[in-house]
């Protein structure tokens, strides 16, 4: 249970990192460590060099725009959760935070690390794409910002470079009367979702984006259904007649109780956005 | 060795360390503060939750180099905090230990809770106090407990905790200068680009191939799993790939072929492997064998890990069935067991998707392969996921993915 032995670096600077990373092609990025430090620990992964990203001013930034709101990398899920930084609509940010492992965790782990580590079961991941988010890397190939759906491959693979960083997250603010519904089942509070479900609703804007989540690999995302009927039962019993059989024809579909827990999931998520 | 400064509970003091060395050894083993209690050492239990910068964090998974120049707080340091002090007392009425061992843990995060969240409902202190596991008393006393000290103090003035502004892990820059406004309004744009079009770098494939990946089950020591995928090809083309193992091998990402197969189908092979921050490389041998009446080959092999103890055992059965003229399906049975280290962090539903992940890879290789193209030379292959034996290769997945 103690790590391989591995080198340590600090540096100051995005490009500093940057550099670190281009001359190391052995260096592993460290935020808050929640992630990779019980990986560390279980000897899981071995890196020879550890980069704490933890000192740079520029990845705790903030630019709150009226369109848009951008958290750098390094920003804990417990400034989050404690509103220390503005939201994207809904306290949604705020909401999806507290349930995020546990505060022991949330003061140190940040939105960069877990996007950037891209477990499917993570909070971040889910939410966030259904938010449309991007995230903001930088590398020695110079800056790009990549939608949160292009960014992830597959279960903990993205396409973030070798030399490249992931600086900070950029989230479309919701419409006025935007609503978020996120619902999630864990077998024990605060561990690894087993299925999470977001429903995304901003008629002023978009409409119904829906995200089945911790699905094993990227977020499904579902963003061509009109609302699901209200006051009406059968045809609300309908409409997620017509969301299962739609999962049934994912990855998911295979497994009936991924079928099971993703449609609930989904469901409550719905229900909080457009009751029934 | 790396020198570190820092605060702890209120004494400022210089020591050598080296990287690796976590925060709770740092501080039983060099500072005798053996309070700090170390169980899980993976940052599950908290029993080691310790104060950084008056945040509570897991000292097991907080690297004793990374808190130079913070200010770090121990169980020993509470004696004379007015909280604490009604903690215990209510610990010691609601019989809220009985070993003790998770104890510290406890009343530091409980007085978290309490300063943080005044007065919660039962089911709200059960939430939040999920991060610390108790073995013995069942929980019901430490929930009294922490409920009893919320009523008492309901009425008197919180004190929130709230740092220095700084919105990253403690401390960020030691210089209170350097620490950013929390809230810049369209500052400095530049910095921060607004999203301009998506510079995707996904690479697509030649082909997608949709791939059914069964539901995972657990037999014994043993995990399996089934996966089916659908080739426009003759059969008579997908057959003779599949029953070449060096053809099937380079659709395997990260796979390599290092000798064989022989006459009697025994060959030997290696697999790296890149998913996150997890680099490895199983090698091994195998044996190769083929039905052709049946249309269907196996593969049985073993590997060890090169950087570690960790072992796996695979055996993997694929059959090729003609759908019609210009179409083949290939259903493969893929069981693995593993042992050692990398045994223990596994989660089915990561190990379902990963499966997933490989199959499509693999497919689309073949896909190509069968058309008389290279395998795709996709970022999939660097990172991958499978080996010429998808025993292997799902081994490794799973060793990646236990649940802890």
């Amino acid at each position: 249970m103690k790590p391989v032995a591995f080198d340590y670096i600090r540096p100051s600077s995005i490009a500093e990192t940057i550099k670190i990373l281009g001359e190391n092609p052995d260096a592993k990025i460290i935020a808050g460590g929640q992630t990779l430090g019980p990986m560390l620990n279980l000897r899981l992964a071995q890196p020879t060099i550890l980069v704490d990203i933890t000192r740079i001013p520029d990845l705790v930034r903030v630019d709150d725009s009226d369109d848009a709101l951008t958290l750098g990398a390094c920003i804990t899920h417990a400034a989050i959760e404690d509103g220390r930084v503005p939201d994207a609509g809904d306290n949604v940010l705020a909401r999806v935070a507290r349930g995020i492992a546990y505060r022991a965790v949330r003061s140190r782990g940040t939105i960069g690390g877990s996007l950037a580590h891209a477990d499917p079961a993570a909070d971040w991941l889910s939410l966030l794409t259904a938010l449309r988010a991007s995230v903001l890397l930088h590398g020695r190939g110079g800056e790009r910002t990549v939608p949160l759906a292009a960014f992830v491959s597959g279960p903990m693979m993205t396409n973030l470079a070798a030399d490249e960083l992931v600086v900070g997250i950029r989230i479309p603010k919701l419409g006025r009367n935007g609503r978020v519904g996120y619902s999630k089942i864990c077998r024990k509070v605060g561990d690894f979702a087993e299925a999470i479900g977001v429903a995304v609703y901003d008629p002023e804007r978009k409409g119904l984006r829906l995200v089945a989540g911790a699905a094993g690999g990227a977020p499904i995302l579902i963003d061509d259904l009109a609302a699901p009927p209200s006051g009406q039962s059968g045809a609300r019993s309908a409409w997620f007649d017509d969301l299962r059989s739609r999962l049934q024809s994912t990855s998911l579909g295979t497994d009936v109780y991924e079928l099971n827990t993703h449609t609930a999931t989904l469901r409550r998520a719905l229900d909080e956005v457009i009751p029934a | 060795m790396t020198a570190i400064t820092l605060t702890v509970n209120g004494r400022a003091l210089s020591a050598d360390t080296t990287p690796r060395t976590h925060m709770a050894d740092f501080l039983r083993e060099s500072q005798g503060l053996t309070g700090t209690h170390i169980g899980c050492e993976h940052g599950v239990c908290g029993a080691c939750t310790i104060e950084i910068n008056g945040e509570i964090s897991r000292a097991c998974i907080t690297y004793a180099v990374a808190c130079e120049g913070t200010e770090i707080r121990t169980i020993e340091a509470f004696d004379d905090d007015a909280l604490m002090i009604r903690l215990r007392a209510a610990f010691t009425a609601e019989h809220a230990l009985q070993c003790g061992y998770c104890t510290p843990g406890m009343l530091i995060a409980a007085r978290d809770l309490i300063r943080r969240r005044g007065t919660l409902t039962v089911p709200e202190i059960r939430t939040e106090m999920s991060g610390n596991l108790c073995r013995c008393t069942g929980y019901a006393g430490i929930i009294r407990a922490i409920s009893r000290v919320m009523v008492e103090v309901a009425d008197e003035t919180s004190s929130p905790i709230r740092g220095n502004g700084w919105l990253g892990p403690a401390p960020g820059p030691t210089s209170r200068a350097a620490i950013p406004p929390a809230h810049r309004q369209d500052a400095d744009r530049k910095r921060m680009p607004a999203a301009s079009s998506a510079a995707s770098h996904t690479l697509l494939p030649s082909r997608e191939i949709k791939v059914l990946t069964g539901p995972i089950r657990i037999d014994g020591a043993t995990t399996k799993v089934t996966q089916s995928f659908v080739v426009e090809q003759p059969i008579a083309r997908v057959w003779l790939l599949l029953t070449n193992l060096e053809a099937v091998v380079p659709c395997m990402p990260g796979a390599v072929l290092d000798g064989g197969p022989g006459a009697d189908g025994t060959f030997s092979a290696h697999l790296a492997l890149r998913l996150g921050p997890i680099r490895t490389t199983f090698a091994g041998d195998g044996k190769f064998t083929r039905d052709d009446a049946a249309r269907s080959c196996r593969i049985e092999g073993r590997g060890r890990d090169r950087s570690g103890p960790s072992s796996v055992i695979g055996d993997v059965t694929y059959r090729a069935i003609e759908l019609s003229e210009t179409s083949t399906r290939v259903e493969a049975d893929i069981g693995y067991s593993l042992s050692g280290p990398l045994a223990q962090f596994g989660r089915p539903g990561l190990v379902h998707g990963l499966v997933t992940h490989v199959g499509e890879t693999f497919a689309r290789n073949l896909d190509a392969a069968a058309a008389g193209r290279a395998p795709t030379s996709s970022k999939d292959n660097e990172l991958g996921a499978v080996s010429l034996l998808w025993s292997l290769l799902t081994g490794w997945f799973h060793r990646l993915t236990t649940r802890t």
